[in-house]
């Protein structure tokens, strides 16, 4: 792991990422040493739930709408500058 | 008066639901999968931090149909609902959904209030990785769907007897049929 990174509160989530997109992010990112993101052990652990987080994202980002992708970005991330949350 | 012209008739989330069922669709599989229950956290338990949530964000639609949602898990103890809501700390729950109500009331005042005291304390009542990864993100999703509600005004009946109703029937159906939703709504006016 990369010594940057701290572990997670709940060892059982970060141990046990189950098959999903995510999961193959986080391995090729480990296998490179990179600090990466814990968020991905978040979405790999319990895909039956969280993948309908992914499809509201990708919907909600990047659907048809008259605002457009940059401008929503833009939305998502001063809400989370808000919210101190730098990821 | 919602801030947007929602489709008329449709209380609480069901109005911009119907409005932008691109959206609403992984929203109710979420809420099918989060609120549903597992092995060790009943359905019960989750429809109660939810509601607890809803109830600090004082989003009046949200507790309520979560309210009655519980309460219709709980064989319609609708005090046990009000008591958590007033004070969990001193209603008659387990001490491990005490435990898992402080995490969710943390997550509430915001994701970096919650320590590894919080955590340590609710595995020390019996809490699994899986029920304090569920209690956070029902936590978490519930102060989007308040704010959901409530960012765009949307129109929530008082009649108690309507959430009473429609709680039973989406607690013994789930939350994946839109359109019984809608029927709902036609049978409350």
């Amino acid at each position: 792991m990369n010594p940057d990174m701290k572990p997670m509160y709940l060892p059982e989530v970060e141990n046990n990422p189950q098959p999903c997109f995510q999961t193959d992010t986080i391995r090729l990112l480990q296998a490179k040493g990179a600090e990466y993101p814990q968020i991905l052990h978040l979405f790999a652990f319990r895909p039956e739930a969280t993948a309908h987080l992914t499809r509201f994202t990708r919907e909600v980002m990047r659907g048809d709408a008259p605002l457009s992708a940059g401008f929503r970005e833009l939305i998502a991330a001063y809400t989370s500058a808000k919210n101190s949350c730098p990821f | 008066m919602p801030h947007i012209a929602l489709p008329e008739g449709f209380p609480g989330i069901s109005g911009p639901m119907v409005y932008r069922p691109e959206t609403a669709k992984p929203l109710n599989e979420l809420a099918q999968a989060l609120l549903r229950g597992h092995d060790t956290l009943t359905a019960a338990e989750c429809e109660l931090i939810a509601t607890y949530v809803s109830s600090l964000n004082d989003c009046y639609y949200c507790q309520s149909i979560h309210g009655a949602i519980a309460a219709h898990h709980l064989k319609g103890n609708e005090q046990l609902v009000l008591d958590v809501k007033a004070n969990y700390e001193t209603a008659e729950i387990s001490n491990k959904l005490r435990a898992l109500l402080a995490v969710a009331r943390k997550v509430w005042q915001g994701g970096k209030q919650v320590t590894p005291a919080d955590i340590e304390k609710a595995r020390q009542h019996g809490a699994t990785d899986l029920d304090i990864h569920d209690t956070v993100l029902i936590a978490a999703a519930f102060c989007m769907y308040n704010r959901y509600v409530d960012g765009l005004a949307t129109w929530q009946p008082r009649d108690t007897d309507f959430y009473r109703w429609r709680g039973a029937v989406v607690g013994e159906e789930g939350y994946l049929n839109l359109r019984r939703e809608a029927i709902a709504t036609h049978k409350a006016e």
